[in-house]
């Protein structure tokens, strides 16, 4: 009898064993098994390359699906990224034309809608951006380590969300107590009210984000019926914007390459403020219909001033661009970085010059109302196909502004006389050229009311020795109150970059931490270089030269009364170690 | 406030207003000026702090190790910043076989692109 019972239990706890282990290999199995699973939403893999490539390991169903690879869309630099992974970890080997057809094609054809991507744009374009994290699970589980922007530039099923986290902790065990999971309460605790959810963060991201994120989306299916090979030859003009360097205006030549989604592009911009020229070759593909990733090159070759110092005014001699093409080819916006840490960038409006008038920029950002009487100020705006035979009364800014007369004028470029009445509107200003608007290019002022410095909070990186500098431009803003004559609010207007005196103040975290002194210096122009990293014996603790600092802007305008209060602003900056390992793909671009 | 006792009768009306508008927020300085700026941490920062990256969940330097290199075998082992600091466990075993003791030898390891 004790024999029967001892065997009873025996086989009892090998049957539970057995089911547990079924349950706990079943993420695995899935993977292989996961089209049956997973329902009919893979997207097939119709690229010969790609079957013969990856289909060894992730295998083919009878629909033409791959595991994982189907039921997952990302950005261009999300499968670049993958397929770095499977070549460093998991024994891929690929010709690097063979890796650049496959980014190519799953970036197209497994990639993200234009509504979808739009709203992570600021990823791709290595943005410093506020993030704001919707979910508490996701802040928890995810955002500990990446940025909102790449979660959100992906697009998986319920399964492939599992997968991921499973990935995880495989490749990085330490994700457990770090985010995914959550710690028990302590034994004396009182149990949690019923209905507490008392799932680990992981789970509940990975329900958030399948609901939110899935892979079959009505965007998706719209655009994937939709996508055609973009057409942009042609000529282009640029309106663009340099953190310390100001407006920018330009043309870009694009050319087709005989292959589809590829180009070339001629770009000519000029720099409004101290007049400086660049021209840049360059070379670009389109993923999906509108997601433009390229990079280009100064004519004076590569290596050229790879030993001067770096600052703002720095030709690059390569940058990279990321930018994103409307639907109806017209316009093509985004940003072009350059830089270590792609800290130096042009923000870029790209519009497409017909046989039409094009209007798209101005001089200058802010014209200032005189308090009496009327002001004549000259204004030079550029675009294209301006008509001989303009006219002051074709151009167009609005109420208490006339043109008086055309001053100067040519095909790209013309230079007005206005005269701005003391009781004209304060407010941002379309400006009409005939048929064609440059909308809001121009803000009328009364008074410059408060300066901002921009970015407002921001990083640098020690370097110099061993890995690079992380640099930081800063900029003062100034800003009028707006309609409601309160500072400080929505309405306020940009009246663009001010001139300023630049100094550090401590930012008194640490007693006696004097980190103004070591973290390097900033120049005139708000410029910031960074010391060099690695210890330094003349602080306490062998300390790095890192540290947070308030930057300070202080403005006295010219006019002001000897005894009148400065304008003054400042920026939160930490000045921070280097990155030991940079994740980043500009493979896309190539 | 559980070990203080209020002593007269102008603490105890405090006392008395906040135990009757606990829930509402509703005390504020006569002269309010524009919202107040704080330090909060720029996109890509780390959050954990144990310690933090690049920076610590303050959002400044002053948490993190000191100098940040005694921290890079912690971070590098147990693959603890894998965003940050190269891991040890599957992408880069050899990072820092030059490289003996971090606080001396940092000039010998390198920036990796994975």
């Amino acid at each position: 009898m004790q024999i029967t019972k001892a065997l009873v239990a025996v086989v009892f706890s090998l049957v539970l064993f057995f089911c547990w282990a079924n349950v706990s290999v079943q993420p695995q199995a899935q993977g292989a098994g996961q089209a049956a699973k997973a329902g009919d939403d893979g997207l097939p893999v119709n690229n010969a390359l790609v079957v013969q490539k990856c289909a060894s390991c992730h295998k083919k169903d009878d629909k033409g699906r791959l595991t994982r690879i189907s039921y997952e869309r990302l950005s261009p630099e999300g499968w670049q990224q993958a397929i770095k992974r499977m070549v460093r970890l998991n024994g891929l080997s690929l010709t690097p034309e063979d890796a650049r057809a496959i980014v190519k094609y799953l970036g197209t054809y497994h990639g993200l809608a234009p509504e979808e991507a739009k709203p992570a744009m600021y990823y791709a374009e290595h943005r410093l951006q506020e993030e704001t994290v919707p979910d508490e699970s996701v802040r928890t589980a995810c955002t500990v380590c990446h940025t909102y922007g790449r979660i959100i530039s992906q697009r998986r099923n319920k399964e492939e969300w599992d997968l991921l986290v499973n990935m995880h902790v495989g490749y990085f065990p330490v994700v457990e107590f770090q985010g995914f999971r959550r710690f028990p309460p302590p034994p004396d605790a009182p149990p949690p009210p019923p209905g507490t959810d008392t799932r680990h963060p992981a789970d509940r991201a990975v329900e958030y984000l399948s609901k939110n994120f899935p892979l079959q989306t009505p965007e998706w299916s719209a655009w994937s019926a939709n996508m055609r090979a973009p057409k942009l030859a042609g000529r282009w003009l640029l309106s663009g914007y340099q953190i310390g360097r100001g407006r920018v205006y330009g043309e870009v030549i694009i050319e087709p390459t005989g292959v589809e989604d590829e180009f070339t592009t001629k770009t000519k911009i000029q720099y409004l403020k101290d007049g400086a020229t660049i021209t840049r070759n360059g070379r670009s593909i389109v993923y999906a219909g509108y997601s433009w990733r390229g990079r280009s090159f100064n004519d004076k070759g590569k290596t050229a001033d790879a030993n001067a110092a770096v600052t703002t005014t720095t030709d690059a001699a390569e940058l990279r661009e990321v930018m994103f093409v409307s639907r109806d080819w017209s316009q093509i916006e985004g940003r072009w970085f350059w830089g270590d840490y792609e800290e130096f960038g042009l923000d870029v409006s790209l519009r497409r010059v017909s046989s039409e008038p094009l209007v798209i920029s101005a001089n200058q950002q802010a014209l200032k109302i005189p308090a009496t009487a009327s002001a004549t100020e000259s204004l030079t705006l550029y675009g294209a196909n301006f008509p001989a035979d303009l006219r002051a009364e074709d151009i167009d800014f609005g109420a208490g502004v006339k043109v008086k007369r055309i001053a100067n004028a040519s095909a790209n470029a013309v230079t007005v006389e206005l005269e701005i009445a003391s009781t004209a509107p304060v407010g941002k200003r379309d400006i009409a050229l005939r048929r064609s608007f440059a909308p809001g290019a121009i803000t009328l002022y009364d008074k410059v009311d408060y300066i901002k410095i921009n970015p407002d909070n921001a990083l640098a990186r020690l370097g110099g020795v061993r890995f690079p500098k992380g640099y930081q431009q800063f900029e003062a803003i100034a800003w009028q109150r707006g309609a409601d004559n309160k500072p400080q609010t929505a309405d306020d207007l940009n009246l663009g970059p001010i001139d300023v005196e630049w100094s550090i103040d401590e930012f008194p975290s640490t007693y006696d931490d004097d980190d103004k002194n070591y973290i390097g210096t900033l120049s005139p122009t708000g410029f910031f270089t960074p010391s060099v990293e690695g210890p330094n014996p003349k602080r306490k603790f062998e300390r790095n030269n890192y540290g947070e600092v308030w930057v300070v802007a202080t403005h006295k305008a010219k006019d002001a009364a000897p005894n009148a209060k400065p304008l003054t602003a400042r920026a939160y900056f930490v000045v921070t170690v280097p990155l030991y390992v940079k994740w980043d793909q500009p493979e896309v671009g190539r | 406030m559980k070990h203080l006792t209020a002593i007269n009768r102008k603490a105890k009306r405090v006392e008395e207003y906040i135990a009757v508008n606990e829930e509402e927020d509703d005390v504020f300085a006569l002269q309010q000026g524009p919202p107040q700026q704080r330090p909060h941490y720029p996109v890509g920062c780390s959050l954990v702090f144990s310690p933090g990256w690049e920076v610590d969940v303050t959002g400044g330097t002053a948490g993190l190790c000191q100098p940040v290199e005694r921290d890079l075998y912690d971070c590098y082992i147990s693959c603890y910043w894998p965003a940050q600091v190269p891991d040890h466990l599957n992408n880069y075993p050899d990072w820092t076989s030059k490289c003996a003791n971090a606080t001396k030898d940092w000039r010998k390891i390198d920036l990796v692109f994975p």
